[in-house]
C-alpha cells in the first residue's frame, strides 16, 4: 500500500522521504497533488505515490521543522504549498548523497556477483 | 481546465469528513488534492461522479481514514523529546535500584528512598511510556500482549519494590506481575516470533529459557516458603511457641516482687504477640490467639513488630521495664544467673552501637520475636517454678516476702 506498483515496499519504504525531499529541493514549492503526478511522470509511472504515504510523511516533516507550508485560496478551496527549510535543505541533501552512495554500493555488489557466479553458493 | 463548482467542493468536503478525517490541516491538504485530481480527469474527459469514484478508489484499501491513522502515527511517533525524557526515566531508575539495592545490602541510610523512587519511576513512569509507543508502533492485534506484557512488568516491579521494603501487598503483585508474563505475555510473544521466525529451533529454546527464567526467579522469591525451610527453621522454635502458648493462664498469682513482676511479663508477652499477629496477618484477636508460628503467612514481616514494638506503638519500652523489675527481683533467688535479660547492655551490630531491645527485636522478621517472647515466657515459667519449689521447702530461707 505504500507507494507503487513496480518495486517492493522494502525496497520503497526507506526512500520515500529522500524523494519527496530532493523534489522539493529541485522545484522549490508544490503542492500534493503535485508532488505525485511529477514523481508518477518523472518515473514512468514506476513509482507512484500514494495520498496514504505521501501525506502523513509531509505532515510529520512539517512537524520536524523540515517543511513550511504556505497557504493559497483557489476559489472555494485552499491550496497548501510545501517549501524546505534551511534544515530541510540540508537534509535533502545529506539524503540524497547518502542514497547515490548506496545505489553505488548495491551496483558495484550485484556485478561483482553477477563477474563471479560462485558467489551464489 | 474544468474547475469545480462550490456545490461540488462542499460535498467532496463533506465526504472526507464523513470518513473520518477530523485534522484540520489534513483535511485542506486532501480536500485540495481530490479536488485537482477530480478536476484533471475531468479534463481527460470524465464526467464529475465518475472522476470523483476514480479519485477515490485510488485511495487504495481503508481510504481516507487510513491517510488520517497514518498521519496521526507518524506525528505522534516519539519525537526526540520524549525519547530523551523515556532514557533518562529509565536510567535514573536503573541506577536508583542498583545504588538502592547496594545500600541495602550494605545496611547504609537512604536505602529505602532509593529503591521506592527506583521501582515508582520504573513502573509508574519508565514503562508506560514503552507500553504506550509499543502500541503506537504495532498493529491493533498486537494490543493485547503489550498491555499484558506491560501489566506484568510493572506488577512485577511494584511487587520486588514492596517485597525489599516489607510492604504488604508484595506478594499479590508479584504473582499477579508473574502470572502476566509467564502465562500471557512470553507464550504469546514466542508464540508470534515462532511462527515468523526464520530459525525455529533458536526461537522456541530462547521461549523456553525466558520461562525458565521466570520460574527460577518466582522460586527464589518464594524460596523462603519452602517445605523444607519450614522444618529447618521453624519446627524447635514452634514447639517452643506452641509450649508457651499453652501456659498463659499459670498461676501467678502468689505475692511478691518477683511473682508480680514475671505475671506481668508473661501477660504483656502474650498481649504484644497477638497484637502484632492480628495486625500481620490481619485476623482478629481470637483468630491470632490461635494462630502458631507455621500458620502465619507473612513470616518475614520486619514490619510489623518494627512499627508496634518502636516506631509507632514503642511499646518495646514497657517490655524493657517489667523485664528491669523481673532482674531486680530476681536478686537473691534461687533463680538468680538462671536467665539474665541485659537490657542495660548494648551491642554492636555493622558498627553501629544497640541497646538490647533493638539488638534482639529491631529489623527481626515476626517469627523470630514471637520465638524470643515464647523463650522468655518459658524461661520465667521454670523460674517461678523453682522459687515455688524452693518455698516449699525452704520457706523462711527464700528470701520472698510471704505475704500470708
Amino acid at each position: 500500500m505504500y507507494i507503487c506498483l513496480m518495486y517492493s515496499n522494502e525496497l520503497i519504504k526507506g526512500t520515500l522521504k529522500t524523494i519527496v525531499l530532493s523534489l522539493l529541493a529541485k522545484h522549490g514549492r508544490m503542492y500534493g497533488y503535485e508532488i505525485t503526478q511529477h514523481v508518477k511522470e518523472a518515473t514512468d509511472g514506476k513509482i507512484q505515490l500514494t495520498e496514504g504515504a505521501l501525506y502523513p510523511l509531509l505532515h510529520r516533516l512539517e512537524a520536524e521543522g523540515m517543511l513550511l507550508t504556505e497557504k493559497v485560496n483557489i476559489g472555494k478551496r485552499v491550496r497548501k504549498y510545501y517549501s524546505l527549510t534551511d534544515v530541510g535543505n540540508e537534509t535533502s541533501g545529506v539524503l540524497a548523497k547518502e542514497f547515490k552512495d548506496f545505489s553505488e554500493t548495491m551496483n558495484q555488489l550485484l556485478n561483482n556477483f553477477l563477474l563471479n557466479p560462485s558467489y551464489h553458493g | 481546465m474544468a474547475e469545480l463548482n462550490e456545490q461540488q467542493i462542499d460535498l467532496i468536503s463533506a465526504y472526507i469528513r464523513q470518513y473520518g478525517v477530523a485534522s484540520d490541516s489534513l483535511h485542506e491538504d486532501l480536500l485540495d488534492h481530490v479536488c485537482t485530481s477530480i478536476e484533471n480527469l475531468m479534463d481527460e474527459g470524465l464526467s464529475f461522479e465518475d472522476a470523483f469514484a476514480k479519485t477515490i478508489k485510488l485511495f487504495g484499501p481503508g481510504g481516507l481514514k487510513q491517510v488520517q491513522q497514518q498521519t496521526f502515527e507518524l506525528i505522534t511517533e516519539m519525537n526526540v523529546t520524549m525519547k530523551k525524557v523515556a532514557f533518562v526515566l529509565g536510567l535514573t531508575s536503573a541506577i536508583l535500584l542498583l545504588a538502592g539495592t547496594v545500600f541495602k545490602l550494605l545496611h547504609w541510610p537512604g536505602a529505602g528512598i532509593m529503591v521506592v523512587l527506583g521501582g515508582g519511576i520504573l513502573s509508574l513512569g519508565y514503562l508506560p511510556m514503552l507500553l504506550w509507543h509499543k502500541l503506537k508502533e504495532s498493529e491493533k492485534g498486537d494490543a493485547p500482549m503489550h498491555i499484558a506484557g506491560f501489566v506484568g512488568l510493572a506488577g512485577s516491579a511494584l511487587g520486588v519494590t514492596f517485597k525489599i521494603m516489607h510492604w504488604p501487598g508484595a506478594g499479590i503483585f508479584l504473582i499477579g506481575g508473574m502470572a502476566f508474563l509467564g502465562i500471557i505475555y512470553i507464550p504469546i510473544y514466542f508464540f508470534r516470533k515462532y511462527k515468523t521466525s526464520s530459525n525455529k529451533p533458536v526461537t522456541l529454546s530462547a521461549g523456553l529459557v525466558a520461562m525458565t527464567c521466570l520460574i527460577m526467579v518466582f522460586a527464589l522469591i518464594n524460596i523462603n516458603n519452602s517445605a523444607q525451610m519450614d522444618r529447618a527453621l521453624l519446627l524447635p522454635k514452634n514447639h517452643l511457641y506452641v509450649k508457651a502458648q499453652g501456659i498463659r493462664d499459670t498461676d501467678f498469682a502468689k505475692d511478691g516482687e518477683f511473682w508480680k513482676a514475671a505475671s506481668e511479663t508473661v501477660t504483656l508477652l502474650d498481649e504484644f504477640a497477638v497484637e502484632m499477629i492480628m495486625r500481620s496477618e490481619e485476623v482478629s484477636s481470637a483468630e491470632a490467639s490461635r494462630m502458631s508460628i507455621l500458620d502465619l503467612r507473612r513470616r518475614n514481616d520486619h514490619r510489623t513488630p518494627h512499627f508496634f514494638l518502636f516506631d509507632e506503638g514503642g511499646r518495646m519500652s514497657e517490655l524493657v521495664e517489667v523485664l528491669k523489675r523481673v532482674n531486680a527481683a530476681s536478686e537473691g533467688l534461687a533463680t538468680e544467673g538462671m536467665f539474665a535479660y541485659e537490657v542495660d547492655e548494648s551491642y554492636v551490630l555493622y558498627g553501629e552501637s544497640l541497646d538490647w531491645a533493638s539488638y534482639h527485636f529491631k529489623n527481626v522478621p515476626l517469627t523470630s520475636v514471637l520465638s524470643q517472647f515464647a523463650q522468655i515466657k518459658l524461661d520465667l515459667l521454670r523460674a517461678s517454678d523453682m522459687v515455688a519449689h524452693q518455698e516449699s521447702i525452704q520457706p523462711a530461707a527464700s528470701g520472698l516476702p510471704s505475704g500470708s
